[in-house]
């Protein structure tokens, strides 16, 4: 953690660079090994035992796709159904316009604090620091989460936010933070501090916001699934709730849950169901918040529905089972990605929320191995969806005027001219074969290259050029034959 | 502002969906669902499971006959020594034994919620493929915040709604609940180095009385 991560894609380094720090850490990388084997075990010891998996999947996949492809009518239906129940829907088409739906309905209740359940949807507007700076203060109660705010930390997994944090780190933040003089770095003594603290919390502060996982458009509920119960707090003690989701979170019909729930548990945690699922509707007299705000974001989602490779990525349910098995994600953990969005999911998403005016590095942040694929519980195509990012990254930088500047793409140009005559080719190889001569050792390998060359040679070796190719070797063959 | 942007995103939506060529997803009706809609499994053996996994997330399971369920709640009661709980508004008289302070809910504030050492509630139903205990907050499950803040849940599962796997609660629900939670286990975390802690927030301790009312 000796360098703050930067976790706005408008102004995050390319995902090579913000790679390198966190490859030298090696406490981080074995954190990240450690919650990534633990998480993805259980979820395949959970599949494995579901005989209906694979009929689950085609299930949420199939229902998630039809939900995109009416999502006006949907979005419709679930603001009806919601405001008939007693709740007030917001429509914020960017970032700032949730930001300041959000501020002013805080500044109605007179609000100085807030508490907020885990949402990525917050972090991907970025929520807290601005009501910091309107004089309100956020305060995050899903114990990783409350981990990274008192340390300033920042989340690497979706799921598992603070998995790169170690015990002793955690004892040294709540110390300080709590005020607690004597605190030992045992996981349930600071579970249990992180219990005081946060009561105090949630039986004082009467204004909440939250996130959603789904937004039920036949009855205009929603539903939270969590595992500790601060956000069973938050959807029950205060007085106000504001709940702030994605315009994709939407599903037709609350039966839907049981296809939805099923997938997700185990494909987040690698739990047949997760310890708490609250549902509930607009206001209900008597029992929970008696005001209710739905704020409905759009943020770059809309632009995303035209074409179907891309629409796919708004299927998405945020289980982090992507990550978890990602052979890139799995050595560099989170903040690589410098998005509140990690993983192959943010390597798709990001860039198509930044509209590929940022975060372009991201969609080659991948082997193409496809295991993201496999694991997704709605079936998104990654690889499928990279590869087409990829080629929209290369049409813009064809498109650039600094494309001269770069030795990449000159490289490519003196390529395809090369490529394109077998004379010209011919005679490169048998240049490639005398310069390269110089750099093959005796085992027959190139370890190291000079310029442009040596951004291959620093991860990988190169076989040496053979000292004859095969068009070579079959003609000269041929005509030996023919003596 | 909000209305503007609303009629703006609604058309960005419909513009975006206006063009789609190829290949359409299934409509509603036409939606796969293969996947295992009922169980297949004997009433013990349902049972069993259900019994089986509430163990495995801690929870402490007795089971009786629908005869000897006010003396279980009183035994359970007892057992744990605690002596204030609440109660929700429509719990069944008989339920609330002797010797116990109970607070019965007739608009409890919280702070008299919080200071209670437990609650007794009944439940909608449970199921038994991930042990699951499902509240709809009715007068005898009572108002969320009384199965929340009390550090000990004693909740009373009659076996004849214990379900096998999750389609067959929402096959119960023809009219969808306004309120809902779903309990598997206690609250837990691992967000510290992956180490399962339980009671994180949520009643730390939880009990179930599986009420054997078959004949």
């Amino acid at each position: 953690m000796s360098e703050h991560p930067v976790m706005d894609p408008r102004v995050a380094p390319p995902f090579p660079e913000a790679a390198l720090p966190v490859l030298r850490n090696a406490q981080l990388r074995k954190n990240v090994a450690h919650a990534t084997d633990v998480i993805q075990g259980k979820r395949n010891r959970l599949v494995t035992e579901k005989t209906d998996w694979s009929e689950l999947r085609d299930a949420a996949s199939a229902l998630r796709a039809h939900t995109l492809e009416h999502l006006g009518e949907y979005l419709e239906q679930f603001e009806e159904r919601c405001t008939g129940a007693g709740g007030v829907v917001h429509w914020a088409a960017d970032a700032e316009e949730a930001r300041a739906i959000i501020l002013a309905i805080l500044r109605e209740e007179e609000a100085d604090q807030v508490i907020k359940i885990k949402t990525m949807t917050s972090a991907e507007i970025q929520l807290n620091p601005f009501l910091a700076q309107h004089g309100i203060e956020p305060h995050e109660t899903d114990l990783a989460e409350i981990i990274l705010q008192l340390g300033g930390g920042e989340p690497s997994h979706i799921v598992v936010p603070a998995l790169h944090v170690n015990r002793s780190q955690v004892r040294e933040i709540f110390a300080r933070a709590m005020g607690l003089a004597v605190l030992s770095d045992d996981p349930q003594t600071l579970t249990a501090a992180a219990r005081t603290y946060l009561r105090q919390k949630f039986l004082t502060v009467p204004t909440a916001i939250s996130g959603a996982n789904f937004l039920i458009a036949e009855t205009g509920g929603a539903a939270i699934v969590e595992s500790e119960g601060n956000g069973r707090m938050c959807l029950t003690l205060p007085r106000t709730m504001i709940t702030l989701a994605g315009i994709e979170k939407v599903i037709p019909r609350f039966s839907d849950l049981e296809v939805m729930l099923q997938v997700l548990a185990r494909s987040a945690t690698g739990e047949r169901m997760n310890p708490y699922t609250s549902l509930w509707t607009g206001v209900t007299p008597g029992d929970g918040p008696q005001r209710f705000h739905v704020v409905l974001l759009d943020n770059g989602r809309s632009a995303m529905l035209r074409r179907e490779v891309e629409r796919q990525t708004l299927k998405c349910i945020r289980c982090g089972a992507c990550m978890n098995t990602c052979p890139v994600y799995r050595q560099t953990g989170g903040h690589a990605y410098g998005s509140v969005y990690p993983g192959p999911i943010g390597a798709i998403l990001t860039p198509q929320l930044q509209k590929l005016e940022h975060a372009q590095t991201l969609p080659y942040a991948s082997s193409l191995c496809g295991a993201c694929y496999d694991v997704c519980p709605v079936k998104i195509n990654i690889p499928e969806v990279l590869i087409d990012l990829r080629a929209q990254v290369t049409e813009k930088e064809r498109a650039s005027e600094r494309r001269f500047f770069d030795p990449i793409y000159l490289g490519m140009v003196v390529a395809n001219w090369v490529f394109a005559n077998s004379g010209r080719f011919r005679l490169a190889q048998r240049a490639a074969r005398i310069g390269l001569w110089l750099f093959t050792r005796k085992d027959g390998w190139i370890h190291s290259l000079p310029g442009v060359g040596g951004r291959w040679t620093m991860t990988r070796d190169l076989r040496g050029i053979p000292k004859q190719t095969f068009r070579e070797w079959w003609e000269k063959r041929g005509k030996e034959r023919a003596q | 502002m909000t209305a503007g942007s609303r009629r703006r995103m609604l058309d960005q939506i419909r513009a975006g969906l206006s063009g789609i060529t190829g290949k359409r997803a299934a409509d509603y009706a036409d939606l796969p669902r293969t996947y295992k809609q009922h169980g297949s499994m004997s009433v013990a053996a349902k049972l069993a499971l259900m019994v089986e996994r509430l163990v495995e997330y801690d929870a402490e399971v007795v089971e009786c006959a629908e005869s000897a369920l006010v003396a279980t709640i009183a035994a359970q009661i007892a057992a744990s020594g605690r002596r204030v709980l609440v109660a929700p508004s429509g719990l069944p008289r008989q339920w609330l034994v002797p010797d116990v302070n109970w607070r019965v809910d007739h608009e409890l504030l919280h702070e008299q919620i919080e200071e209670a050492e437990g609650v007794v509630t009944a439940s909608f139903c449970g199921v038994a493929e991930s042990g699951t205990i499902v509240l709809h907050h009715s007068p005898t499950e009572g108002r969320r915040v009384l199965t929340l803040l009390p550090d000990w849940h004693l909740c009373v599962l009659r076996a004849s709604d214990v379900v096998e796997t999750l389609p067959e609660y929402f096959a119960r629900c023809p009219v969808p609940p306004r309120l809902a939670t779903y309990i598997s286990g206690p609250s837990a975390t691992a967000d510290i180095e992956m180490t399962r802690i339980k009671g994180v927030h949520g009643p730390r301790f939880l009990s179930v009385i599986l009420v054997r009312d078959e004949a």
